[in-house]
């Protein structure tokens, strides 16, 4: 269990931050870019020092302690690995630094090589390994210090998609069988849904709620929290006088017009766009603008008038 | 321009380049004797008396061991010191640290003639003239600055993630620094040296005013060669074709990182 209380994750230091995290569960830390993801970690891995707050590991107090002492491991979001040692001295860095034998050394390196998949490339050196073979040397040199904490910022960000999913199943089912405390920041809701026992939403260094990832996207708590668990974005319209949001997987294009129980908008296309799977149709609805997801690859020309339906059971308000 | 006549300028300019050292060589396996005579590409009777002469004559090799004497500790000191120094300015935010980083650029911007009379007084008045240190000691004013210029800017080329990833595996600062930062930066170090060597190794008025009879530099004897029998001009090109030897070693060793080098190391 890691207990973060009190800490400030902003520059000026006007936000608190407590959190508790649990062992034995993947947290993913999900927030914008500078919303505190990668000061929180480095904050836990004593790399920053704590102006105030404290972090408590298994009831164990971590202030004061150097990052040396403390019993976490951090993967960065740049594939960073000794370049002058081999894969398997790479791995062993942590083990050597707590004077593990060379016989014990080596059955944990090969171990974690087999584990990551990279056991065939023991003798090579990290700039000859592709981008997705670095980040798993670098997972798996976090994995042989055997912290009670384990920390991922970002790790998957700079890899191409394919190896990106690949790369994120198998994680899962190694963390998941640890008894660690493991942290996994992202800026992607999908990794919250794919890798997250629990999911922290954060904003400007502040908590905007956390749970797990159905509860947190099934009840919002504001549209700070819905948005961030939007993919691409929420669309927001006014209806009786208040606010409502919704997401873009709930709007459909066409359907059934006639059921008591939708709601009818009429969008001007602006663009439209295909990642293959599906199609984001950009466009504006009563001056706000929205983006509507839809399935298979859509053409929709830009300056096109298009009728949307959603369920009045899907609109959110606060 | 097409591929020819772009290879002719080329070649026109290796040879022009290469000119003045062939002469140098061919003079060396000369007598003096056909080196005064009539004008010859290739040497008459190539002999290599000129280098027996000066690894045979004491004056010879005695020179070129006290030049090699201060350039090493030039290079040990400079390095030395320069390596920390580069380390902190790469690494930390502290009071001043541009301001420093910029003052010892500015030492550079002397000329060495400014610090010939304040040497000569100090290190006469402190025992150290005639001795390699004194050389070696003064040639640090230059050596230092620029090794701390070019060490920066590899060691900023290093993400600082590695420094903190050895901190987070648990290795000691020590540790880091001389199995993992040293060995990553073997060749900004190689370069540092080279730029230390050929300082110190050409720098002829310090090492001229900072000797006397019992340290004095090669660079120096090369220069009071008029024997009895005249210019001993065979053995003067022997002399200059071994000096240039070395610088052209350390070159060889070099050469990948020389660029960079050239650009106080920040191209990356």
């Amino acid at each position: 269990m890691l207990d973060v209380a009190g800490v400030s994750l902003t520059v000026d230091g006007a936000e608190h931050f407590d959190h508790r995290f649990a062992a034995g569960e993947i947290t993913v830390v999900l927030g914008a870019n500078h919303a505190g993801k990668t000061d929180l970690c480095r904050l836990i891995a004593g790399l920053h020092t704590c102006a105030r707050g404290e972090i408590r590991l298994d009831d164990s107090d971590l202030d004061g302690l150097k990052p040396q002492q403390r019993s976490v491991s951090l993967v960065y979001q740049a594939f960073v690995n000794y370049p002058n040692l081999t894969v398997a001295e790479n791995i062993a860095s942590p083990l050597r630094a707590r004077r593990m034998t060379a016989a014990a050394r080596r059955n944990r390196v090969n171990q974690l090589a087999t584990m990551l998949q990279i056991a065939d490339l023991l003798e090579r050196y990290p700039h000859e390994l592709s981008g997705g073979q670095q980040q798993r040397l670098a997972i798996a040199r976090a994995l042989a210090k055997d912290a009670r904490a384990l920390l991922l910022d970002e790790p998957l960000v700079n890899l191409d998609f394919k190896l990106r999913e690949a790369l994120e199943y198998e994680l899962r089912d190694l963390l998941r069988s640890t008894d660690t405390v493991v942290i996994y920041t992202s800026s992607d809701p999908r990794d919250a849904f794919a890798l997250g026992d629990q999911v922290l939403l954060l904003e400007g260094g502040r908590k905007v709620q956390a749970g797990t990832p159905i509860e947190v996207y099934r009840r919002p708590i504001n549209f700070v929290a819905m948005e961030l668990l939007a993919e691409p974005c929420i669309n927001r319209f006014t209806r009786a006088g208040k606010t409502c949001a919704l997401r873009p997987e709930h709007v459909t294009v066409g359907g059934d017009v006639d059921a008591a129980n939708m709601i009818r908008f009429d969008m001007s296309v602006t663009a439209c766009e295909t990642n293959g799977d599906d199609s984001f149709i950009h466009g504006r609805v009563d001056e706000c603008d929205w983006v509507v997801r839809s399935y298979g690859m859509q053409e929709v020309r830009a300056g096109s008038l298009l009728s949307l339906y959603a369920r009045t059971a899907d609109v959110v308000s606060f | 321009m097409n591929r020819s006549s772009s290879r002719w300028v080329l070649a026109t300019y290796v040879v022009y380049l290469l000119l003045p050292l062939y002469w140098l060589l061919s003079m060396a396996v000369s007598s003096n004797a056909d080196i005064a005579g009539d004008f010859s590409v290739l040497p008459r009777s190539p002999t290599l008396a000129n280098f027996a002469e000066i690894f045979s004559n004491p004056v010879w090799y005695q020179a070129f061991g006290n030049s090699l004497t201060y350039v090493a500790i030039n290079s040990i000191i400079s390095l030395t010191v320069a390596i920390p120094a580069a380390y902190a300015f790469s690494r930390y935010r502290f009071l001043g640290d541009k301001q420093l980083f910029f003052w010892l650029l500015t030492n550079r911007m002397a000329p060495p003639a400014v610090f010939l009379l304040p040497f000569f007084q100090l290190y006469s008045a402190i025992g150290l003239f005639d001795t390699p240190f004194a050389v070696a000691l003064a040639h640090c004013l230059f050596t230092v600055p620029l090794s701390v210029w070019i060490l920066e800017g590899f060691f900023s080329g290093v993400p600082r993630e590695l420094d903190e990833m050895a901190k987070i595996d648990g290795h000691s600062f020590l540790y880091f620094f001389f199995r993992v930062f040293l060995p990553i930066n073997r060749g900004a170090i190689g370069v540092t040296l080279f730029f230390c060597f050929m300082f110190s190794w050409v720098e002829l008025l310090l090492a001229r005013t900072l000797s006397g009879s019992t340290a004095k530099p090669i660079a120096v004897v090369m220069t009071r060669t008029v024997s009895a029998s005249g210019m001993d001009w065979g053995v003067l090109a022997a002399a200059g074709v071994l000096t240039v030897l070395p610088g052209a070693l350390v070159v060889w060793f070099v050469r990948k990182h020389l660029a960079k080098g050239f650009a106080l190391g920040r191209v990356s």
